[in-house]
């Protein structure tokens, strides 16, 4: 079902299993939930995106549409906030993965043209014609579970049997159909999206069990970053909730997820490095307490 | 006298306190309230339970309710397997915590879709009955009230609700029946086709009403009504 291999490839960049990729949220919207648009304006993004590369990030994913309810963002003007962009952190960061969250078929393809390597599909083949943008232009896609919500929607009293199970058979479907679709085997991975399509106790529930989605062999990429199942959680406010947002990734990441989608980067870079260690996919750094 | 006794209460999961965890106190009032008013169907010999559903369906006193799609698999209900949609799963949990929890009990699912007429066709026919029959009647007004609701802010919740609210107070059965099917799913308000049935039910009896809870604290709407 997914490459022999098991190496995730993503432009230039290669992952090997047990190895974490970290992507950095660079946001060009006005009012993204938890930046609030710092990122908005272009000279900003740039300043982010540089710090982020800097700081240790793999991968950088470009948002021009806020993922919940909002103003709304034509097609025209979600180009107007990527398109340009992208092309220019390609010419600024050859070596940079670039992600662009997006839903729309049409985006996809002008960004893929400017340089983009992945296409963060948030809203769950909501366009079908995505799959085919992403085969078309050899790049990746994520392929994510948001329990049948139509693009920029909030849950009401979403039902599971059993929540894990229904992102498994969600997922791993979108990714077959990707797959089916000339999507690269090596560019697809799937992302049980938490809080979209759930509530608190349900993304709790994922967070527990990320080894089973770990289990299907595609890459698991989980985007935990100060959302509301962690406030809820602790009952902080999105501005308070980098603890519990280490917390959660790191769990995700000893049970088998591979990239991280984040705010804080060197914070999440430390706890993935760390965690490398632990799970044997990476050296200490030195070790020299009594051992002289 | 068929129907002795009828309440309305609303079924979000976060009544269960086991799904509101910490929250569970925000809805202490609710919670109250509606125990209150199922505890007045305990007069009745039987109790007929009427919610909302994607699909119509019967069940029996037996049937099972659970509530660990939403998240809590500890808290079920009924001997059989836990097969009640959320709205009928609210409304029996409410009564295994009352005196009515020992009478007979049946359960019935109606569609969004159920024209008005054959909801009160309905009403009447459980009406009709030689049994003092207690009358559970389980809805929400709309899930569009606030800019937080689940489902963004309608212009016209609020006026819905309130008319829903003032028909339940003075037992406006007429108006009651006249909400309009397609407002109300426009608006989510999973409520109408139960209130409709609520509506058929009363007809010939001299019941009246009592709204004790109304307000939207997260955005959707509940209502608390008995009918003694």
């Amino acid at each position: 079902m997914t490459t022999s291999d098991g190496v995730l490839r993503l432009g230039s960049r290669s992952f090997g299993a047990g190895e974490f990729a970290l992507m950095a949220i660079i946001n060009r919207t006005p009012d993204s939930f938890f930046d609030r648009g710092a990122t908005y304006a272009t000279d900003a993004a740039f300043a982010a995106i540089d710090q982020a590369v800097a700081e240790g990030a793999d991968l950088v994913d470009i948002g021009g549409v806020k993922a919940g309810y909002g103003e709304p963002v034509s097609e025209a003007e979600e180009l107007r906030r990527t398109v340009d962009f992208v092309a220019a952190i390609r010419a600024r960061h050859p070596e940079l993965v670039i992600s662009v969250d997006t839903y729309r078929s049409g985006v996809a393809r002008q960004v893929a043209d400017a340089g983009a390597d992945l296409i963060n599909d948030t809203w769950a083949g909501a366009d079908p014609d995505l799959v085919n943008a992403a085969a078309a232009a050899g790049i990746g896609l994520v392929c994510s579970h948001v329990g049948g919500l139509s693009p920029r929607t909030d849950p009401h009293r979403m039902a599971y049997d059993d929540v894990v199970a229904d992102v498994i058979r969600t997922t791993t479907a979108l990714a077959d159909r990707a797959l089916a679709a000339g999507v690269r085997p090596d560019g697809i991975l799937i992302d049980p999206t938490h809080d979209f399509g759930k509530n608190t106790l349900q993304s709790l529930e994922l967070t527990r069990r990320l080894d089973e989605l770990a289990a299907t062999g595609w890459p698991v990429l989980v985007a935990v970053s100060n959302k509301d199942f962690i406030g809820e959680t602790l009952e902080l406010p999105p501005g308070q909730r980098g603890n519990g947002t280490l917390a959660a990734l790191s769990v995700s990441a000893w049970l088998g997820a591979r990239v991280f989608r984040v705010h804080d980067v060197p914070a999440a870079r430390q706890a993935l490095d760390f965690i490398a260690v632990l799970r044997g996919t990476a050296q200490p750094a030195g070790t020299r307490r009594s051992l002289a | 006298m068929p129907v002795v006794a009828a309440a309305v209460c609303p079924h979000p999961p976060l009544l269960v306190p086991e799904v509101a965890s910490g929250a569970a106190p925000e809805l202490d009032d609710l919670r109250a309230a509606s125990l209150t008013a199922v505890e007045s169907l305990a007069t009745a010999a039987r109790i007929v339970v009427i919610g909302s559903a994607t699909a119509a369906s019967t069940y029996d006193g037996a049937a099972g309710g659970s509530f660990g799609a939403y998240g809590a698999s500890g808290v079920r209900f009924g001997t059989g397997p836990a097969v009640l949609p959320l709205s009928l799963a609210i409304g029996g949990w409410l009564l295994e915590q009352t005196k009515a929890v020992h009478l007979p009990r049946t359960y019935r699912a109606l569609p969004p879709d159920t024209p008005p007429d054959a909801c009160v066709r309905l009403g009447r026919e459980i009406a009709d009955s030689n049994d003092r029959i207690g009358l559970l009647v389980m809805g929400d007004g709309s899930a569009r009230r606030s800019e937080h609701s689940p489902v963004h802010l309608h212009p016209r919740a609020e006026i819905f609700d309130t008319t829903v609210a003032n028909a339940l107070q003075h037992r406006n059965l007429d108006v009651l029946k006249a909400v309009d099917p397609d407002l109300a799913n426009e608006l989510q308000a999973a409520g109408r086709a139960p209130w409709q049935v609520l509506a058929g039910a009363l007809e010939g009896t001299s019941l009246s009403g009592d709204l004790t809870y109304e307000a939207a604290p997260y955005g959707v709407g509940y209502f608390v009504a008995s009918f003694t």
